[in-house]
């Protein structure tokens, strides 16, 4: 955790429920300044909840929010004059066009300075669609949108709720580098995904939500530190063999369904180990049937979540409870993926 | 003043203020022109026909029409306002940037009177020179079109006729609010209109200090035809004084108001 003082959001004891749904339950949240922050977890483990705190639509039954150093309780509403938001979807009147839309939500809240929605359609690259009416956007540039309108009073707290949602690879990578150049200009970013691999390669600080509890936070390296992983899929007449020749080499766990006629194995080795792995095994006369390795955000994430995430969205399907590591975030050795991964 | 004049700024693009207006002048001058093709055989419903396209009893006709529908029309245009801005999330942008959302809501709803006040003066203006042209073609004298006395009655009549139509649109603004839906809020607003006159027929003496009853009531002065809407809840209202009903009217807007404040500022926005 960071130390307090110089958090740009701290949330503590955060408790907010649904008539008898708990959708948060004593979330701690501790943001740097100057940081980006992933703020990951599954579908329903209360990330909008948090967002929609943030920002004051909602109110907590319990705990306590500070946005940059200061309290911010009911009625404090013009401490979000520093904040930006994104809270869902973008929302904008469809009949209006994406300038005028700004203008008019630069009516509302902390001042505009002029010119700065022509600077913002620039930014998020609008401006020759900018007279068009919103109706005719994509999600994409109804996303850029809102960025924009998050971003219109130069904010030091920028909350965004999942904002790669909708962008083509190119607009991803686009608010990717904008992101870090404001971190970098020492504003804080406070993103809230569920692609794990956007925040593998965005964040610098990462929390992860289950069940509307804070259940790991810290820096990125850090939490990746100890999860380098090497999994091998053996023959279970061979499963016993193999797991005695892998505990010679890390802690090895059995992995998945145990009736697998060809279990996984989990030995906990850095990546970069996959071919000793590999030619321990095959020097015992065990040859692997798949083998993958990574330092594994998502890894990291099922475990620290249970793995049980809803696939609605078809991010994490029940597939990727076990098999765990994407092609693009594999570091060494040979990736074997599955469907509904990568 | 912010709110106000982005409110503005938002109604005036909006296609359903088009559409209002666009309905009441439509229908006005379908009525007139009507009225002008009756051909004068001495029977009463010919007389009846052409009176309304003779000045001065025309502007009856007109200020009773644009009152009348005008109040209906203003409930749905009031629902519509409040309920997009639940339904398309713009009032949680600007809560998010830290609105007040008792200014937000009462900014919004002093853009609509606004926007009730022009539809009701373009309606009127393009309903007169539309009850030119029917007398003109129906080849009747529109020397009642300066008539003093009917000049000296409008300023008032206009005035309690958009307060009148202001409640209205209050009501359909607080219903939606109340829903957080455009569609829930037009659908209860033109219930509660309708399901009013319906209910006056049994409970007159409760009904008559209901919303749309008092507020055809406080234009009802006598001078003509004002008040619109079913003849059910125009007679139960009888009953009531135009300036009671005008004081009662103005009781109900501030009802309407708070209710939408109060119920915005409670909300839980998770829309």
């Amino acid at each position: 955790m960071t130390s307090p003082g110089t958090l740009a959001l701290a949330t503590r004891g955060l408790r907010k429920s649904y008539g008898k749904r708990l959708a948060l339950d004593g979330l701690d949240l501790s943001v740097p300044e100057g940081v980006v922050y992933g703020f990951l977890g599954p579908n329903g483990a209360g990330k909008t909840t948090t967002m929609r705190l943030l920002t004051g639509l909602l109110h907590p039954d319990s705990g306590s929010i500070e946005l940059l150093g200061r309290p911010f309780r009911r009625g404090d509403r013009q401490r979000l004059f520093e904040v930006g938001a994104l809270v869902e979807n973008p929302s904008f009147y469809p009949y209006l066009s994406g300038r005028a839309n700004l203008g008019v939500l630069a009516q509302s809240g902390a001042t505009v300075p002029k010119g700065r929605i022509e600077e913002l359609l620039e930014l998020v690259g609008l401006r020759e669609r900018a007279k068009d009416k919103l109706s005719g956007y994509s999600l994409g540039m109804k996303q850029r949108l809102g960025i924009a309108g998050a971003l219109l009073s130069d904010p030091k707290l920028l909350l965004l709720d999942e904002p790669a949602n909708g962008l083509d690879p190119a607009g991803i990578v686009a608010m990717r580098e904008m992101l870090r150049r404001l971190a970098a200009m020492g504003k804080t970013v406070f993103v809230s995904s569920h692609l794990l691999a956007e925040v593998r390669v965005l964040a610098d600080v990462v929390g992860i939500i289950a069940a509307g509890r804070l259940v790991r936070e810290g820096p990125l390296d850090s939490l990746l530190g100890d999860q380098g992983l090497v999994r091998v899929r053996v023959a279970r007449s061979e499963a016993g063999a193999a797991r005695a020749v892998l505990e010679r080499i890390a802690p090895t766990d059995a992995d998945g369904d145990p009736a697998d006629p060809e279990p996984w194995l989990s030995v906990h080795v850095e990546p970069n180990r996959a071919g000793a792995v590999n030619r321990a095994l095959a020097e015992a006369g065990i040859y692997a049937s798949g083998l993958e390795s990574g330092t594994d955000l998502e890894l990291l994430f099922l475990q620290l979540t249970g793995g049980g995430a809803p696939s609605s969205e078809g991010t994490f399907g029940a597939a990727g409870v076990t098999a765990g590591v994407a092609p693009s975030q594999a570091t060494g050795g040979n990736a074997a993926t599955k469907d509904g991964q990568g | 003043m912010r709110i106000f004049r982005a409110g503005l700024r938002k109604m005036i693009g909006r296609p359903a203020s088009f559409v209002s207006v666009g309905l009441l002048v439509g229908l006005l001058g379908l009525i007139l022109l009507a009225a002008a093709t009756v051909q004068e055989n001495g029977a009463r419903g010919s007389a009846n026909a052409r009176a309304l396209i003779t000045f001065p009893g025309a502007y009856d006709l007109i200020l009773s029409f644009m009152f009348g529908l005008g109040g209906l029309v203003a409930v749905i245009y009031g629902a519509a306002i409040a309920g997009s801005e639940w339904g398309w999330g713009t009032l949680k942008n600007a809560v998010a940037r830290g609105e007040s959302r008792t200014r937000y809501m009462l900014g919004t709803f002093a853009a609509i009177v606004v926007m009730v006040g022009l539809g009701l003066a373009i309606t009127f203006v393009l309903g007169v020179l539309l009850a030119v042209v029917a007398a003109s073609i129906a080849g009747i004298s529109t020397a009642g079109l300066t008539d003093a006395d009917a000049l000296n009655r409008l300023p008032a009549m206009v005035a309690r006729g958009w307060f009148a139509v202001v409640e209205e649109a209050g009501l359909g603004f607080a219903i939606a609010t109340l829903a957080r839906s455009q569609l829930a809020g037009i659908g209860a607003g033109i219930a509660f209109y309708f399901g009013e006159g319906f209910a006056s027929i049994f409970f007159p003496d409760v009904i008559k200090y209901m919303p749309f009853a008092v507020a055809r009531a406080s234009i009802d002065t006598g001078g003509g035809g004002f008040g619109g809407g079913d003849g059910g809840a125009a007679a139960a209202a009888q009953a009531l004084t135009p300036d009671t009903a005008l004081v009662l009217v103005g009781v109900w807007l501030v009802g309407a108001l708070l209710v939408t404040v109060l119920f915005t500022e409670r909300a839980e926005i998770t829309g």
